[in-house]
Order: C-alpha cells, then structure tokens, then sequence
C-alpha cells in the first residue's frame, strides 16, 4: 500500500496531479511561504480539473501540517515522505470521484485520510520491521526562487534577533529543550521555572516572529514556482 | 476542540512541546488542519523552532552580540585630561571652600539663635471643633505646643502634620510625658503655604500598638 516515489531532477513542470505530488516533495516545500486561500467550492472545483496552481497551493499548504503531524509519530523521514505521499493520493483519487462532499471540510477530510494512512503504516511497519531501516533516499535539492531565498534570509535574521534579545537564560532553556532535547520536566527543575513560563517564552517569541512571516507570506506573489535544477 | 478553545489553551505552544494528551492533541489537529489561523500560528512557532535550533547550535550566539553599550570609560577618560581636569577641579574648590566657610557658618548660627515666631497650644485632651488659627509672615513657620493628657496608659505618643492638602508632611515621636508638660513642635518656613494644617496625635502603647489620641485642625494664615 505504502509507495516510494522516486524523480529525477529532469522532470519539468508536472502535468498532472500525481506529478504534483512527485514533484513537490518535502525538500522542495521547505520554507516556502503560501498565501492564503478559502477551502471552498470554487477551490475544490479547481483542484478536481487539474489546475496546477491550485494544486500546489493545496500540497504545498497541507504538506507542512501533516510533516507536523507525523514527526511526533513516526521517526524516519521516508515513512513520514511515505505516508504524506499516499495520503494526497488517496485525497486527489476521492477528489476525481466526487467524494469531497463539504469543501469547507477539506481539511479535516486531509487530517482524517492522513490518519488512515497513518494507521496502515503502524500495521506495515510492525509486520515488517526493515521498513524503519530502510536507507534514505536524497532527493536533489532545487534553487529556490529569489523571493522565497531573501524572504527566508529575513526570517533567520529575524529570529536571530528575537534569540538575542532574550536573556542569556532563556536562550538556554530554549536550547536544552529543542536542540539537546532533554526531558522538559528536568530542564524546566533545572531552570527554576515551570511549564507554563516555558509555553508562555514560546508564545512570546512566536508572536515576535509571527508579523513577519505573515508579511512576507503577504509579499510572495502566487503561483511562484520554485525552478527546478537541470 | 474549537478555536477559542485552541486560544485559550496555547494550543500551538503545547502542541510543539509536546504536550497534548493523545486525545487532545487528535482534537487539535482535526481543528488544525480546517483553522487556516492556527495552522499559520503552528507553522509560525514550527519555523522558529527550526530555526533556533541552528542558531543555538552556534558557539558565538551563547554571547548576545547585542551588547551593553559600552561604559563611558572613553568619556571619562576624556575628561581626566589637563585641559579638562584643572578647571574643572579649580572650581570644585572654590565650590566647596565657599561652602565651608561661608555658607555653612551662616545656617550653623541661624540654627543656633533664638527663634521668635507665631505658635498655638493643643490640648489633646480636648476635640477641639473650630480651628486653631495661627498668622505667620510669608516664609516664616510656626510652633505647636502639644499639651498630652496625664495617665492614658501609653508608653509614648507620635504625632503627624497633613500639609491643607491632606498629604502626609511630617510624622515624629513625642515622649510621654507628665500632666505638668508640654511638648513643641516647630514646622519651619510654612508661611508661603497658607491653609488648614491638620495634626493627628497617636497613642503608642507599650505592645507597639497605635491608637489615634485627637486631631486638631490648624488655620495658618499669612500676613505680609
């Protein structure tokens, strides 16, 4: 059931949905910012006859939440590219068929289908253990589009600055959390604070940050692509 | 799980620390993935934490380079040279000689003389309705002379003055004392600040209690 999907960096501007979905691989839609757009009938409409902008908004948009979703779940990288895979096509297959009945629900009908796949994924995985062995595979990197570089150089820099305007304490207890990924509980004992003054440094920092990207996913023009490298 | 609720919860927060029961957590992306406003706000979060990872990563950020704007020590510097120092030092002397020898010997002999001016009398004892008017010269103060019941079982009294503002001016002690004596009390240079003077005697007793004893009302006029 689980599919690994392979391309070369040869492949030109895809033309149909499942080229969507080779093409448009984690790699590819990391730090790419989108626009928003309404989950409604007209968008569905467009994403059943094939409209490649709308179809990259939809993996492109949809990609990032479910890579969230599966990392705390699953631990490689090929089962998480794996299962995201099968999930938009298992999503695009209901679209053909008509079975996308409430648009506005697009996206818990995403989440759910994800789960399912999700769930098949624990079945494979326990029945054959190679699976988490399984070496990864690199995909070629593609060059962004200059846009997507000078927005993504202003978010480091942005959150450089947020980093350095914290106390040197606070930096710490964000570095033993997220990068020496320690138990929170002893971190947080450590630090002489409770959970809560770490949720609310987080909110914090994430509101410091959060105009910013939302202006510079205000700022990218739609239906940018990425190019691809020859 | 509806937005609100996510809001309330600091549902994005707990999400990426890992903090969500299972069964909340499904709740949350089930809201997730139809909130285009949450899933911005997780993305949001999801980025910086991405990326501060890098950045902690590097030795260099354990120092903000951010930092303090240097001590003044170049300033300082600069005004420890000659062309700065001795003038400057010059006229600190002269600054602190005329202090010394002039100004101070004049309020140490003022200080030291007689003082003549307008004063009234307070019997504690009484509650006095109207009040006790004093008329001073412009810049010149006043004495109360406090005349503290016999007897009352306190180990000491304490007194404090309320400007016609009612703000608090001045609190003191005021050592017990017998039937027989009185105790003054000078207020300096009130006569710029005409008005209702309000005195409050407090009783202290000998477990450090305060008990308020009377209050008298003091109408300070100024005469040119």
């Amino acid at each position: 059931m689980v599919k690994v999907f392979r391309f070369t960096t040869a492949r030109m501007i895809p033309s149909s949905s499942t080229s969507v979905l080779n093409w448009l691989t984690l790699q590819h839609l990391r730090g790419r910012f989108l626009e928003l757009q309404s989950f409604d009938e007209s968008y569905v409409e467009r994403l059943r006859a094939g409209d490649f902008r709308t179809q990259e908004h939809f993996v492109a948009y949809f990609s990032e939440l479910i890579q969230l979703k599966l990392r705390s779940r699953l631990h490689s990288p090929q089962a998480i590219e794996d299962v995201r895979q099968e999930t938009f096509t298992r999503v695009f297959a209901a679209l053909r068929s008509g079975k996308i009945r409430q648009p506005d629900r697009l996206g818990a009908f995403v989440n759910s289908m994800c789960n399912n796949v999700l769930l098949e994924q624990y079945r494979a995985s326990s029945r054959d253990s190679s699976l988490e062995d399984e070496e990864e595979t690199d995909f070629p990197a593609l060059t962004l589009d200059v846009l997507g570089a000078i927005a993504a150089k202003q978010m480091a820099e942005k959150i450089r600055e947020i980093l350095e305007e914290m106390p040197e304490r606070d930096r710490r207890l964000l570095r033993e959390v997220f990068l020496e990924e320690r138990d929170k509980d002893e971190v947080c004992r450590d630090f002489g604070v409770d959970r809560d003054y770490l949720r609310v440094l987080l909110h914090r920092a994430k509101q410091s940050f959060k105009s910013l990207y939302l202006k510079n996913m205000a700022a990218r023009p739609p239906g940018v692509v990425a190019a691809a490298k020859l | 799980m509806d937005h609100d609720e996510a809001v309330r919860q600091k549902a994005t927060e707990r999400y990426l620390l890992g903090e969500l029961h299972p069964e909340l957590k499904d709740q949350f992306e089930e809201h997730l993935f139809d909130c285009q406003d949450c899933a911005l706000d997780v993305r949001a979060a999801a980025m910086f934490v991405e990326q501060s990872k890098a950045i902690l990563s590097e030795p260099t950020v354990m120092l903000p380079q951010r930092a303090a704007a240097p001590a003044p020590r170049a300033g300082w510097l600069t005004w420890l040279r000659p062309a700065f120092a001795v003038p400057a030092l010059a006229l600190l002397l002269a600054v602190v000689g005329y202090q010394n020898l002039v100004t101070y010997p004049h309020l140490m002999q003022a200080a030291n003389q007689p003082q003549v001016g307008p004063w009234a009398s307070i019997n504690v004892s009484t509650r006095g309705v109207t009040p006790t008017v004093i008329k001073a010269r412009r810049g010149e103060g006043f004495g109360l002379l406090v005349n503290l019941p016999p007897e009352e079982g306190f180990a000491s009294y304490a007194a404090d003055l309320y400007n016609p503002a009612q703000k608090l001016e001045w609190s003191g002690p005021i050592s017990a004392a017998t039937s027989e004596e009185g105790r003054q009390i000078y207020i300096p240079g009130r006569g710029d600040q005409p008005g209702t003077y309000t005195l409050v005697v407090r009783g202290i007793t000998t477990a450090g209690e305060s008990k308020q004893v009377s209050r008298h009302s003091i109408d300070l006029q100024v005469q040119n």
